[in-house]
């Protein structure tokens, strides 16, 4: 059997300059559930699929609050993701209690970044088992960011992490043109449309496992959670899962009454084939 | 061989005698600063209509001795902030090279964020706090100046070596919190009053209180720094108090050599 | 290659039998696929350019830079593994502010990159650490004058007049060793920094990119405020900043004209060619 060498640890380069472990950890996120940012001109939305373990269980946390202009949505192992948060929690306060300022998006993004690229430096360390979507505003108005185990940070004007986020992507690359301008509510349904085409065929986006996040300029974080979920879900209309959907879709596009909307489903369904975007790249 | 490690490094007790340890049993509480050693006297400020001034004459004070002249007690901090700062000069310059620090971390992430005089302040408060709560404070007054780049709304605010913060449309650290204050606040009573005073008569008001604290406190100096933040930026210069009257001490008697 | 199965490569720190450290040119190895990036040791200035490949179009434009400012007058571009390039950065800053504390000064380029490649060289020689998978290129100006330096993964470091690193960096140096460096400016040399990273842009492979440039300048017209309104602090007069936006997209359209024009003449002498083939 084939033995791959080079990824016991994350002290080990490759022949070809790779480390296995961080590109391992990178997968871990792809075994979470997915999440998707998307900003506006004056708004960051974060939309995320909470799974439970069990019928009778809970369901987990998508979405933890940092302060009150910053929020982060995970995909990943969700312990992992607690340890940064409670890190951006403590530079955010730092920051009230230094400058009186809350802190700048990018640069709390940063710390959590830096810290995470020790851990795949020094032996005996794992890298974080997590991704993050980082969802803020400060002076500089709305700001969207996405962290990776290896450290590597982006700015985006939307994400999505987790399994099959690709759909999702697909959805933001296909509209993200029009976020700018699109009103609170508008930001959301995007962001409900791009985590519904993550779902698999039978499930669907319901009020006990569709979390959300929204926070804007001169408006504070806002978590809606259960029956305060109702709401969007109602607007979003169109329920159901993947197949009763798209069977009605059929059924419309058979009476020749296909409208642009139905049109950015079908792209949804069919975005499902695309390929899962390498996301260990760290060069570039 | 000397088994007591105490004993190591010293002197031969046979040699020199018993060494006298007396000073390490010293029953006395652990002690720091317990004054300044080479001051600088008053800062003032004032807010006017659109920004604000400050200003601090260039004399720094070994007791009662005038040791150095040229000294600059106003600092420049990033793009709309300038700093002023009175009592101990080597503190001074420590808070200098903290500010000088937290400028250039300021710049490494390269964003649309500065440091703006509000958060200036808020930083060297919690810095005297914190080493007034080691008891060990940095011996100073200091007055943090600025205005808003977008809004030019002026900011005028007070810290001391207690971390005590305070502020005011008129401002004055040392001696100048006496004498200088009442002339400003007669001009300033509140915040409506700075909106209706002129860049330039806010100018004419510190240079006639720089020219009574040069008559009346015995630490002054008669060259001085001055700056006027707006939503510009910064104007520094220096001037020298002209058109001094010294009649009025022929009257004074009791004072070094006189014939009655 | 050889040494794979060997054994001798699965650690750092370890030599094999014919006196290699393996693991360090991994490292190197992921140097190699980052992005082109140069470094411009001008007259007046010191330039840092690369190539930044926009890998998403839901990127935000202008974000994630590549370039990095250490004091006010040290700039330090990386090629390589992106979070290792700022952890190799953070340190840069410290050594800056650390010498800064101890001596009242700005600390010189010389100094700052030998102390940087005894940093680099560190995680070379344990176990426990890994190389850093980065090659970073130290741009700065002192009492001396510019200084222009490259850091490699072992910890070896040289001056440079040109450097390049990263994807590109052959093509890159050839351009480079056309330069006549010693008598360039800082505005003469944007143009050619562009026109550079456009020439070794690899079209076949990746399509779109942006050009990241940043200079140290004495020039105090275009200096940033931020950095010049430091009257009274430890500043030797050297700014290491952006370049400014304008003169950046005016060499970039110059670049790719003069890249496409001579792009258009190799085809034509190749046309000719063949027809010289056909007749």
């Amino acid at each position: 059997m084939f033995r791959n060498n080079y990824d016991n640890d994350s002290v080990t380069f490759s022949p070809q300059g790779r480390i296995f472990q961080v590109e391992y950890a990178l997968e871990a996120i792809k075994q979470g559930s997915a999440a998707v940012g998307l900003r506006s001109k004056t708004h960051v939305a974060l939309v995320a699929l909470k799974r439970n373990a069990e019928e009778l269980g809970s369901y987990q946390k998508k979405i933890i609050p940092i302060d009150k202009h910053l929020g982060v949505a995970l995909a990943g192992l969700s312990p992992d993701a607690r340890v940064l948060s409670n890190f951006m929690r403590q530079q955010s306060m730092a920051s009230r209690l230094l400058y009186k300022r809350p802190v700048p998006v990018s640069r709390v993004v940063n710390s959590i970044a830096d810290k995470a690229q020790v851990n795949t430096q020094h032996y005996g360390k794992r890298p974080y088992g997590v991704g993050l979507l980082i969802a803020g505003v400060d002076e500089t108005g709305p700001h969207l960011w996405e962290f990776q185990p290896s450290g590597q940070i982006l700015e985006y004007f939307g994400a999505a992490i987790g399994a099959r986020s690709q759909s999702a992507r697909t959805y933001l690359e296909r509209h993200f043109e029009s976020f700018p301008d699109v009103s609170r509510d508008e930001l959301v349904l995007h962001g409900l449309k791009a985590l519904r085409d993550t779902l698999q065929q039978d499930k669907e986006l319901t009020t006990d496992n569709t979390s959300i996040a929204i926070v804007g300029i001169g408006e504070d974080l806002k978590q809606y959670d259960g029956p305060r979920v109702k709401r969007f879900l109602d607007l979003l209309g169109e329920d159901g899962t993947k197949s009763q959907r798209a069977a009605r879709l059929d059924t419309a596009m058979d009476a020749g009454g296909a409208d642009d909307d139905n049109d950015d489903e079908l792209a949804g369904l069919l975005g499902e084939s695309g390929p899962s975007g390498s996301a260990m790249d760290t060069t570039e | 061989m000397n088994q007591f490690p105490h004993g190591w490094g010293r002197p031969r007790d046979d040699v020199y005698g018993a060494y006298d340890s007396s000073y390490l049993n010293s029953t006395e509480p652990v002690s720091h600063t317990q004054r300044p050693i080479v001051t600088g006297t008053s800062v003032l400020g004032v807010k006017f209509n659109g920004g604000v001034i400050i200003a601090a004459d260039n004399i720094a004070s070994y007791g009662s001795l005038a040791r150095y002249d040229n000294v600059e007690r106003l600092l420049q901090v990033g793009t709309h902030t300038v700093v002023g700062a009175g009592g101990d000069i080597s503190d001074m310059q420590y808070l200098h090279l903290l500010l000088d620090n937290l400028l250039i971390k300021e710049q490494y992430p390269a964003d649309d964020h500065a440091l703006l005089a509000p958060q200036v302040h808020t930083y060297i408060s919690r810095v005297l706090y914190q080493r007034r709560n080691k008891f060990d404070p940095l011996w100073n007054s200091i007055l943090t100046a600025g205005a808003d780049p977008k809004t030019s709304e002026p900011f005028l605010s007070y810290v001391d070596l207690r971390g005590t913060t305070y502020t005011a449309p008129a401002l004055a650290t040392g001696y100048g919190a006496h004498l200088a204050v009442p002339i400003l606040r007669r001009h300033v009573p509140d915040e409506e009053a700075c909106a209706s005073l002129s860049q330039e008569d806010a100018e004419k008001l510190v240079e006639e209180c720089m020219k009574v604290l040069w008559y009346r406190d015995a630490r002054s100096g008669v060259k001085y720094s001055w700056a006027v933040v707006t939503k510009d930026g910064v104007t520094t210069g220096n001037n020298k108090i002209e058109n001094q009257s010294w009649k009025f001490a022929e009257m004074i008697k009791g004072y070094g050599a006189q014939n009655v | 290659m050889t040494s794979i199965g060997t054994g001798y490569d699965l650690s750092n720190s370890v030599f094999s039998p014919d006196g290699r450290n393996f693991q360090v040119e991994y490292a190197q190895k992921a140097v190699e696929n980052g992005p082109t990036t140069i470094g411009l040791r001008c007259k007046d200035g010191v330039i840092l350019a690369c190539e930044k490949l926009i890998t998403s179009k839901l990127l935000v434009p202008g974000s994630n830079k590549r370039i990095s400012t250490v004091d006010r007058h040290i700039g330090i571009a990386t090629s390589g593994l992106i979070p290792d390039g700022k952890h190799f950065i953070n340190r840069a800053r410290d050594e800056a502010i650390s010498w800064r504390r101890n001596f009242k000064d700005s600390v010189p380029i010389a100094s700052l990159a030998d102390r940087m490649g005894s940093y680099a060289q560190a995680y070379t020689l344990y176990s426990s650490v890994r190389p850093f998978g980065v090659t970073a290129i130290v741009a700065g100006a002192d009492n001396d004058g510019p200084g222009l330096y490259m850091i490699e993964p072992s910890g070896l470091y040289w001056g440079y007049f040109g450097a390049a690193t990263g994807k590109g960096r052959q093509a890159a140096k050839s351009e480079i060793e056309k330069l006549n460096l010693s008598e360039l400016t800082l505005l003469q040399g944007i143009k050619e920094a562009a026109r550079i990273i456009y020439v070794a842009h690899d079209d076949n492979k990746d399509k779109e990119f942006e050009i990241e440039m940043t200079w140290v300048t004495k020039d105090a017209k275009t200096a940033n405020a931020a950095v010049t309104g430091s009257r009274g602090m430890i500043w030797n007069g050297w700014v290491h900043e952006e370049v400014p936006k304008e003169l950046l997209e005016e060499a970039a359209r110059e670049a790719k004209k003069a890249v496409e024009e001579e792009d258009e003449e190799d085809d034509d002498a190749k046309g000719e060619e063949k027809m010289d083939e056909d007749l």
